[in-house]
């Protein structure tokens, strides 16, 4: 990368994308300008005045901070961003490394802003266009060259924290240096998914995106599908977002989707290609209706009550276009789908099956396929592009290559060919040089097709990232059903989850033993990670359930000594043990990461100790974790006790921080030894990395320790107080205020008269009986139950 | 004017701070003992006719904060109808309750009060857990916020007491204490506390009970020699030490004072009358000084000249300041402090000065004799003195 340097970031515009997208700098630590328009029509007494002129801008970022979901990792970040207006301010871009224009998308508008914008701007400054359709040719007209040098596309997706792509587009003079830089500045500091593109309408994202939701309204009006079943077929169960097609369709809205389709349609010049854009009659007659979807109030779906009054959502009938009632579709394999987690194996099971759902997925593919094999030139070089571009832009979970590569491309290729579909040349020549997968994987690499060296090149951009799909060629060092443990080079050893939602039972903590006995054997660390959506859901509800349903309480017993036991061998071991938190990491997820000699959590980490929610308190340790951490945070002279009861009101409210940023705020993660990395996809390995440091700085097993202060009697009093106030406020139920008893009497060491230094093991033990007791009380049961039944968590 | 009586009077062993007997008691548990001592030593007192609980104490925060009066009297067998207000007049809170509980009783807004005071020094730092000098006072006079040890290093400079003669006085201190225990001089005053403790021993939650009973300051194997080589504990080369100031504690005491009506009514017995109680500011640079602008105040009040004083507990903060007190005032030594004073005994600020008035009341009547002085220096710059009559 070359030597810029961004402190200082200017974004001009602060609508919807503009204020997040200065969020989302200032999550990384930036200084942001946001600036917009002056507050249109202000009498001149109030133009006066600053904050009037400001007004626009600040109740946009206001707006976009109290969004949910947060658009910010932590909000008290929101100090890192200044505000102003075009008229005023503008002058202060000059301090600003790189300038990005996220105003409307106007040609002429935008090219105005440009002309002031030249004037203030330091030559060599970055200088970016967030536009999503209009050409990057065509802004830098009349600029300097300094200016065209500068300039490029960087196309932020909405919203811009959550969404991982960022399309780069290149316009004709700009610096191969700065396409270098801002490839890798969004990767490493944004955490971005970045993907060049070329100056062609749509990018690449919605170019093939508006092209399969064309292809979706084409197929099911030739095949009769209705949008229930659609919904049903496009969603999860074929690999793309739970909101499926149409959902998304309100989400993002309607007026959105018609405009890039529209842009395309104007903008294309293959006229085939071009109506293949025009949108369907019934889709205008929305737009006209201003049935947008969930900005207007409804859309192709539309919430209303029913006369008993109870919540009903309808549907559009798009022959009739008149709101009816759902019917529930049915396919005779789904339910069998369903069960398969892999999505690779569930859209192989999905493809031998015979019915015309089946068959509208498959005429999808063959359409999309078809779509991307001809867009190669136009649209990108590599085909990985294209994956990536839809996987981190439209969270497909497979690229269109990477699922015909699943489903067998010389087969589909044959498939499609006798529907009168044809590839692209290139993929029936590549064929026919025995290459029959777009991509490889070697020695944890992954190489791609290239098409125009006609043979496999490696990814070069990912070559930091560790993928634990590129190992599974190659045999694992031990694996069970729950977790497989792989050498992922240089002696580091990846345990990886794969149970349901990664949940944590006996096959996982065996994995983790024997993980640390071959690392203490023969490697110099381990490293607890995985690529799921989510790091883990916690314990493993349903078995707890069941032996305490079943009153066996020395299983029980032996259960929860096996997770302590795993926990504190993860710290208490000869070799450094990093864990790599993400997504959701809760309850017993959270306690492995409390123990870890080190945590690399990336920023979108949602962890917490939520056992309250289960009638239950940590028992993993987690508990017993947060009385050392209370006790270390310990000074002399410090009262002590608001320590304690913030500890404690972490647990007794389940809090679960909402990203890596909070969870350090609320003691999850610990500054003097995790970090966090925004770039999930680095995550791995800098967590490898992490225990090659710890490693050769002479790692030593820990000491167990006998010096953890406990308040006694001295906190307890506090506490159990603030548990009756929290009743009697109705805050807590009488349910509640009994777990926080038994978790306020273990994390003051039980009714001690005095504070006094004691071993983890005790603490672990009254962790231990507390949560086997609270197992026998039948509304913690209850709790349990509501959560393996419907996820909910039941207050009783 | 009503007359008002103390009736009563009980405070718990003055046990060493941190390693005591009382060192993990809340101050609310063990005041509360002497509460119901009291209530239970009158019977015919119906403990909803007191009136008011008045407690001394000098750090009213944490385990003492939340207004202790209150929490005293709740713990107590008192009925949850009886109010309580706590005090703070550091080094003089706990006499100066009992005067208040006086001049009330005698203004006729009461009856019957329990007053006295608690410290647990223990569990509450000295100067609390936030500690701020007012910036406008302290940066006219920083001196005026000094630790105490200096304020007591301050007064042996300016008025020239010497570092054997504080000595000397520690020792006398120490032999006068161990006597009083060893006679059983002060069973009657001290009600036995029963302690339940649970404590952490090889990883596991245990319990255990003992009693105490007994003053814990005073050491019988200290000498003149062992005092004389302590090291300054202030100020490098200064002369105040360990040895010559008084001991952290805790404790608690209090007396019922009743009116004469009420005294009567109950057929009981007065053991003494507070006379007077009076306070006077000095410099807080020499805070130590207090009792010497108190004193002659406090006779004058009474009509009475030093020599008619029977007994005078002068609380001796430190030797230091004690010495110089006597020198101003020319006190009669043979007089002064016959049990040992807060040198051997220990010094639970907020109860110290209810602590003299027992002790006080009871020597004037073992020894039959009619005046006492109870007479203290109070951090801040103050000293406090009251006159006691024995009335037997």
């Amino acid at each position: 990368m070359t030597n810029r340097k961004i402190k200082k970031v200017a974004v001009l515009g602060s609508g919807v994308m503009g204020s997040r997208i200065a969020c989302h700098f200032a999550n990384i630590g930036v200084n942001t300008l946001l600036l917009d328009i002056v507050t249109p029509n202000l009498s001149e007494e109030k133009s006066a005045d600053k904050k009037n002129r400001n007004q626009l801008v600040n109740t946009a970022l206001e707006n976009a901070v109290k969004s949910n979901p947060s658009p910010l990792y932590d909000k008290s970040t929101i100090k890192l961003i200044s505000t102003g207006n075009f008229d005023d301010d503008l002058s202060c871009i000059s301090e600003a490394d790189w300038v990005i224009e996220v105003v409307v998308e106007n040609l002429e508008i935008k090219k105005q802003l440009f002309e002031k914008v030249e004037k203030h701007r330091k030559p060599g400054t970055l200088i970016t266009s967030n536009t999503s359709g209009i050409p990057i040719s065509l802004m830098t007209e009349g600029r300097s060259d300094d200016f065209k040098q500068n300039f490029c596309g960087t196309h932020f997706f909405n919203p811009p924290r959550y969404l991982r792509l960022l399309e780069i587009i290149p316009g004709k003079d700009t610096l191969t240096e700065v396409i270098d830089f801002l490839m890798e500045y969004g990767s490493l500091y944004l955490g971005k998914n970045t993907v060049k593109c070329k100056d062609t309408p749509a990018f690449i994202a919605n170019r093939i995106g508006i092209f399969s939701i064309m292809s979706v309204f084409k197929l099911m009006n030739e095949m009769g599908l209705s949008i229930e079943e659609v919904d049903l077929l496009t969603g999860q169960i074929s690999g793309k977002p739970k909101s499926a097609t149409f959902r998304t369709g309100d989400i993002v809205g309607l007026d959105t989707l018609i405009k890039v389709a529209n842009g395309l349609e104007y903008s294309l010049t293959n006229p085939e290609e071009k109506a293949f854009f025009k949108t369907p009659v019934y889709l205008n007659k929305m737009l006209e209706n201003k049935w947008l979807g969930d900005k207007t109030g409804q859309g192709f779906y539309k919430k209303t009550k029913t006369s008993t009054g109870e919540k009903e959502i309808l549907v559009l009938d798009l022959n009739k276009l008149e709101y009816k009632q759902q019917t529930k579709p049915r396919f005779d394999w789904f339910t069998a789908a369903k069960q398969i987690d892999n999505t690779s194996d569930r859209l192989k099971f999905i493809s031998t099956q015979t019915d015309n759902g089946c068959k509208f997925l498959s005429k999808l593919n063959y359409s999309v396929f078809e779509y991307v094999s001809k867009k190669i030139p136009e649209i990108s070089d590599s085909i990985y592009q294209i994956d990536d571009a839809m996987k981190s832009g439209f969270g497909w979970e497979l690229g269109p290559f990477e699922m015909w590569d699943t489903l067998g491309v010389s087969r589909i290729c044959e498939a499609m060919k006798s529907n009168n579909i044809f590839p692209e040349k290139w993929v029936d020549e590549m064929l026919a040089k025995g290459i029959n997968k777009f991509y490889k994987s070697e020695n944890g690499k992954k190489y791609f097709y290239d098409i125009n060296k006609g043979n496999y090149e490696l990814i070069h951009s990912k070559e930091n990232f560790i993928i634990l799909e590129n190992y599974k060629n190659g045999k694992p060092l031990w694996q069970n059903k729950g977790c497989t443990l792989q050498h992922i080079g240089d002696g580091v050893l990846n345990l990886e989850f794969h149970t349901k939602m990664n949940t944590i039972g006996s096959e996982v903590l065996e994995g983790l033993n024997k993980s640390i006995d071959i690392a203490e054997r023969d490697y110099s660390g381990l490293v607890i990670g995985n690529n799921a959506p989510n790091f883990s859901a916690g314990a493993n509800l349903a078995m707890v359930f069941m032996l305490a349903i079943e009153q066996e309480f020395d299983e029980l017993d032996m259960a929860i000594r096996l997770f302590q036991n795993s926990v504190m061998r993860l710290r208490y071991s000869s070799v450094p043990v990093v864990i790599a938190p993400h997504g959701l990491t809760l309850g017993g997820g959270c306690e492995m990461t409390l123990h870890a000699d080190c945590a690399v959590a990336a920023a979108e980490t949602y962890i917490g100790l939520v056992e309250f929610g289960a009638g239950v308190i940590p028992g993993g340790g987690g508990t017993k974790e947060f009385v050392v951490r209370t006790s270390d945070s310990f000074y002399e002279g410090d009262p002590q006790l608001p320590t304690l009861q913030q500890r404690f009101t972490t647990i007794a409210t389940a809090k679960v921080a909402t990203s890596a940023a909070e969870a350090f705020k609320i003691g999850i993660l610990h500054h003097d030894k995790d970090i966090s990395v925004v770039n999930i996809d680095m995550q791995i390995s800098t967590a490898k990395q992490k225990v090659l440091e710890l490693a050769n700085a002479g790692y030593t097993q820990k000491t167990r320790r006998e010096d953890i202060m406990v308040m006694g009697k001295t906190g307890l009093g506090m506490l159990y107080a603030g548990a009756e106030a929290f009743f009697i406020s109705n805050y807590a139920s009488e349910h509640d205020k009994k777990i926080a008893k038994k978790l306020a009497f273990v994390m003051c060491g039980g009714d001690l008269s005095q504070p006094t230094l004691v071993s983890e093991q005790y603490l672990l033990d009254l962790e231990r009986e507390a949560f086997l007791s609270l197992l026998g009380e039948k509304k913690t049961l209850e709790r349990i139950q509501s959560l393996l039944k419907t996820g909910k968590i039941l207050r009783n | 004017m009503r007359t008002a009586y103390i009736v009563k009077g009980f405070r718990t062993a003055i046990t060493k701070s941190k390693r005591g007997g009382l060192r993990f008691t809340s101050p609310v548990d063990f005041g509360a003992e002497i509460i119901n001592a009291l209530l239970n030593s009158i019977p015919s007192l119906d403990p909803a006719k007191v009136d008011d609980l008045i407690v001394g104490n000098a750090v009213s925060e944490a385990e003492q904060g939340l207004q202790i009066a209150r929490w005293i009297g709740i713990k107590s067998n008192l009925p949850i109808s009886v109010p309580g207000v706590t005090v703070n007049r550091y080094c003089g809170s706990g006499i100066e309750t009992i005067a208040m509980a006086t001049a009330k009783i005698q203004s006729g807004m009461a009856d019957c009060i329990i007053a006295g005071g608690v410290e647990s020094m223990s569990l509450v730092p000295t100067v609390g857990y936030k500690t701020v000098p007012n910036y406008n006072i302290a940066a006219e006079n920083p001196d005026y916020f000094i630790g105490m040890g200096l304020t007591a290093e301050e007064v042996s400079t300016k008025y020239d007491v010497k570092r054997k003669e504080q000595d000397e006085f520690s020792f006398n201190s120490h032999q006068k204490a161990i006597n009083a225990i060893e006679t059983g001089k002060f069973k009657p005053e001290i009600v036995p506390i029963s302690i339940d403790e649970v404590y952490y021993e090889n990883g596991k939650r245990k319990k255990r009970n003992f009693i105490v009973d007994t003053d814990e300051g005073p050491r019988k194997d200290t000498s003149l020699k062992s005092l004389s080589f302590l090291k300054p504990a202030f100020k490098p080369g200064g002369i105040v030490t360990a040895g010559n100031s008084s001991q952290t504690s805790d404790g608690a005491a209090f007396v019922i004072v009743m009116s004469e009506n009420m005294v009567k009514e109950l057929s009981l017995e007065p053991i003494a009358r507070l006379i007077t109680c009076v306070s006077a500011g000095v410099s807080p640079r020499y805070m130590g000084i207090g009792p010497c602008e108190a004193v002659p105040k406090a006779l004058k009040n009474s009509g009475l000249k030093l020599n008619e004083i029977d007994i005078i507990e002068l609380n001796e903060a430190f030797a230091a300041q004690s010495l110089a007190v006597i020198k101003n005032l020319d006190i009669d030594i043979s007089k002064l402090n016959p049990n040992g004073g807060a040198i051997a005994l220990g010094h639970p600020l907020g109860c110290t000065g209810a602590r003299l008035a027992i002790t006080i009341s009871r020597e004037l009547k073992e020894k039959n004799k009619k005046y006492g002085l109870v007479t203290a220096c109070i951090g801040g710059g103050q000293g406090i003195a009251a006159i006691i009559e024995n009335l037997n």
